[in-house]
């Protein structure tokens, strides 16, 4: 039976103008008649092609209608390095070497790192070149690593803290969840986090969910007539926001293990819901959208269906298989398990298969779309979250705490573990079109691979066996 | 302005104080981008300004220069500002000159929050409802645009900037009654931004949007953010779902209900061409059910079993999901 078109119940606006012409262009790339053999050919994930195209713009450069990615250099380069990472493809010694030495001239003289040589400090970017020294670098000298400023960095960060526990995400910049999310990620990758920095970070994360139960970029602070912060109002600026509302719960998972007394919820009941609305129907073939009444995008592929996984650590730890469930019966009312899918994986890897990818190499948001290089990393780490089944282990915690040299109920230690002991479940990988498009799985917390992710922390935390 | 015919800084001789300053001196970067001349050229010198520590007129032009060519360019934003304030430059100038730039690049985060920091300064925000609006007009579902909108409410929060929002929001969700953006505007504006004192009979208001969602639906059953902004008001009042109960039932059938003369503004029914059912009102139902405990599970399962297997079975799972969670809690 052929998909039908989301209904308009004969009342067209301009929303259900471009929701039909995008179903239209969907529907050509559903290969007819289903279920023939040949679907397997429309299926296959072109790693020869996306791999010349990730080297095309390493070696060769970015074309120049990237100089809107000027301040986002860094960004360019761990796009390109990880997706090289969830294709399983390493650098050679020397491209890790320019890698590395193209990536300490962002780093900035007063901390942090900035979107090209002698930009300002910024939030993302220092993400960005963390992440890529995380995948290119090493300790040791022109290693990355040791060449990171980390006292300059915890004051840049310090820097940018605002009374309501958010952060700037730069000097007289904006507010942004991504950049609570950026600065969380790198803290918890390079040992820097305290509990003064993230003081009212959580409270300031969970004020951003809003009644659709994603999360929106940011609040609103209201302050009394004694200039003291109030609780409420403290209303979401924006609507719930696929983006955002990744940034936010990876923000709050990174928290956990600063906070003893979970004092306020999220609402994970309305979280859920609201992810999985997001995915799209059969016509949209599967894959993901960022808004309510929004068109599907291959990068929410990773925002939104990365996400779930997210889930699964704040309902704390999970043994060794997911379908050993006597853990979680004394869980929260209202949730038994999270379940290992509660998102259609099969159908989000066909959206990514068929409609990601540019037939030219690299994919992108959607046909005819070109391809663009943050699009090429979420569509495979979206591809990879698809296909992998991530989830914070009770056996690995406990493995890594055994482990831990150092004193014994420090935070650093939990933070450590917690960040560490997420687990493929071997039991579960799903591959649409076959073993041969099978991709790396990604750290839900980082986009990094848990390899790198392990090989980071362990030395910024003194734990190398 | 025309860029076109614009000579290289490293040509004007005004310039030649200042030491241009390559992106890249010795090292040759991994996956560089392939710059224009013009580009590479500014920049080159914008490096050497921000070296210096120069503010100045000319910075301005420089800064501007850059901004059209790249927005995204939040350095260039950052250091601009800095030199606003320095040279203490009218600020109402450089709104204006802001008005123009906003609408060529509506989706860079920087133009409009550069606009926050001159409105914080100026200190005159009524205005701005209009330009907004303009602004919406070109694109009404821009993420940032309506946050501002939201931040200048909640930040000057003055009662006549507050007056015509609601006629603004119903307006928009009347362009396009499937704009989720102008629904969670309304919602921003009712419920969670404080409460205005033309607002403060909460009863009345609640009852007020329960009628303005439902006749929504009523006109365009199949719309999500309707059916979200409906369950934002329950939930966000703690209302019982169970009040919306006999609203929701003729959304669950297969054909609209005949209906008599007699018009119930509290629940009214799915207008003629409607496509029903409606997946989002029976997954309403089932959660109206759910909570009704033990002899409401059922129902809710049945109702979720035909979300999976009929009505919206790209969510499989997540039916699953339910009737497992609902099944296990009250051992059905
Ligand atoms: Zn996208």
């Amino acid at each position: 039976m052929a998909p039908t078109y989301t209904p308009t119940d004969a009342y067209p606006t301009s929303t259900s103008h471009i929701q039909r012409e995008t179903e239209e262009l969907l529907l050509k790339h559903l290969p007819l008649p289903r279920n023939d053999d040949t679907k397997a050919l429309y299926l296959e994930l072109h790693k020869t092609k996306h791999m010349q195209w990730l080297v095309r713009n390493l070696a060769q450069g970015f074309p120049a209608r990237y100089v809107s990615q000027d301040a986002s250099q860094p960004w360019l380069m761990f796009w390109t390095l990880q997706a090289f990472s969830i294709l399983g493809v390493a650098l050679d010694p020397g491209n890790k070497q320019r890698a590395i030495d193209t990536i300490l001239t962002w780093q900035h003289p007063d901390g942090g790192f900035g979107g090209g040589p002698g930009q300002a400090a910024h939030l993302l970017p220092t993400y960005a070149a963390v992440c890529a020294l995380a995948i290119a670098g090493r300790p040791g000298e022109r290693g990355g690593w040791d060449q990171i400023d980390r006292a300059k960095m915890s004051q840049f960060f310090i820097s940018l803290k605002q009374p309501d526990g958010s952060f700037l995400v730069a000097r007289h910049a904006e507010v942004d969840m991504r950049g609570i999310y950026c600065l969380l990620a790198v803290a918890t990758l390079l040992d820097l986090m305290t509990p003064e920095l993230v003081d009212g970070t959580a409270e300031f994360v969970r004020s951003c969910q809003t009644y659709e139960g994603g999360f929106a970029s940011a609040s609103q602070p209201y302050f009394g007539e004694d200039g003291a912060l109030l609780k409420s109002p403290k209303p979401p600026l924006g609507e719930a926001h696929g983006g955002y509302t990744f940034c936010a719960l990876a923000s709050w998972v990174l928290l956990q293990p600063m906070s003893d007394n979970k004092l306020d919820h999220i609402n994970e009941t309305n979280l859920l819901r609201w992810l999985v609305q997001m995915q799209g129907v059969e016509i949209e073939l599967g894959g993901f959208k960022g808004r309510t009444n929004k068109l599907v995008d291959g990068c929410y592929s990773w925002w939104v269906g990365g996400a779930f996984a997210l889930l699964e650590a704040i309902h704390g730890h999970h043994s060794s298989s997911s379908h050993d469930e006597e853990k979680h019966e004394d869980g929260d009312a209202g949730w038994v398990d999270v379940d290992e899918s509660l998102f259609n994986r099969e159908a989000l890897q066909e959206y990514i298969l068929l409609a990601g990818q540019h037939p030219a190499g690299g994919l992108r948001d959607k046909p005819p779309k070109s391809a663009d290089a943050y699009h090429t990393l979420y569509c495979l780490a979206g591809l990879s979250a698809a296909q992998h089944r991530v989830f914070p282990s009770e056996h690995k915690s406990k493995e890594l705490k055994s482990g831990w040299k150092g004193s014994d109920n420090s935070t650093r230690k939990k933070v450590f573990t917690e960040a560490l002991c997420w687990q493929e479940d071997e039991a579960g990988p799903v591959f649409v079109g076959g073993k041969a498009n099978r991709v790396n799985a990604s750290h839900p917390l980082f986009n990094l691979t848990v390899t790198h992710s392990v090989a980071i922390m362990r030395y910024f935390y003194g734990q190398e066996s | 302005m025309s860029l076109v015919d614009r000579p290289f800084y490293s040509a004007r001789p005004e310039w030649k104080d200042v030491e241009p300053l390559e992106q890249y001196e010795n090292i040759n970067p991994l996956a560089p981008i392939l710059y224009t001349d013009e580009y590479k050229d500014a920049t080159n010198y914008f490096r050497g300004v921000v070296r210096d520590g120069e503010k100045s007129e000319r910075v301005l032009e420089l800064t501007e220069h850059i901004i059209r060519l790249n927005p995204a360019h939040y350095s260039a934003w950052q250091y601009r500002y800095e030199t606003l304030i320095a040279l203490n430059s009218p600020l109402a100038t450089e709104l204006q000159l802001m008005d123009e730039i906003a609408v060529k690049h509506l989706k860079t985060y920087q133009v409009w929050h550069h606009r926050r920091l001159l409105l914080i300064q100026l200190r005159d925000p009524n205005p701005e409802l209009k330009f907004i609006a303009q602004s919406l007009k070109a694109d009404a579902k821009n993420y940032h645009t309506w946050s501002y909108r939201q931040w200048l409410l909640a930040y000057f929060n003055n009662d006549d900037l507050w007056s015509g929002e609601l006629d603004f929001v119903d307006h928009m969700v009347n362009e396009d009654v499937r704009n989720n953006s102008a629904w969670h505007h309304r919602f921003f504006v009712v419920f969670q931004s404080g409460i205005r004192d033309s607002e403060k009979d909460r009863e009345r208001v609640i009852k007020r949007e329960l009628i303005y969602v439902k006749q929504s639906i009523s006109l365009v059953p199949n719309n999500a953010s309707a059916w979200n902004y409906l369950r934002g008001i329950l939930d966000h009042n703690k209302l019982p779902y169970l009040t919306v109960q006999v609203f929701l039932e003729a959304y669950t059938l297969d054909t609209p209900p005949a209906t008599g003369d007699i018009v119930d503004l509290e629940n009214p029914p799915p207008s003629k061409e409607a496509q029903l059912p409606c997946p989002a009102a029976i997954e309403l139902l089932a959660d109206v059910h759910e909570l009704q405990g033990a002899e409401g599970v059922g129902k809710a399962i049945d109702l979720w079993k035909s979300l999976r297997d009929i009505y919206d079975t790209i969510r499989k799972r997540y039916w699953d999901h339910r009737i497992k969670g609902a099944s296990h809690r009250e051992g059905v």
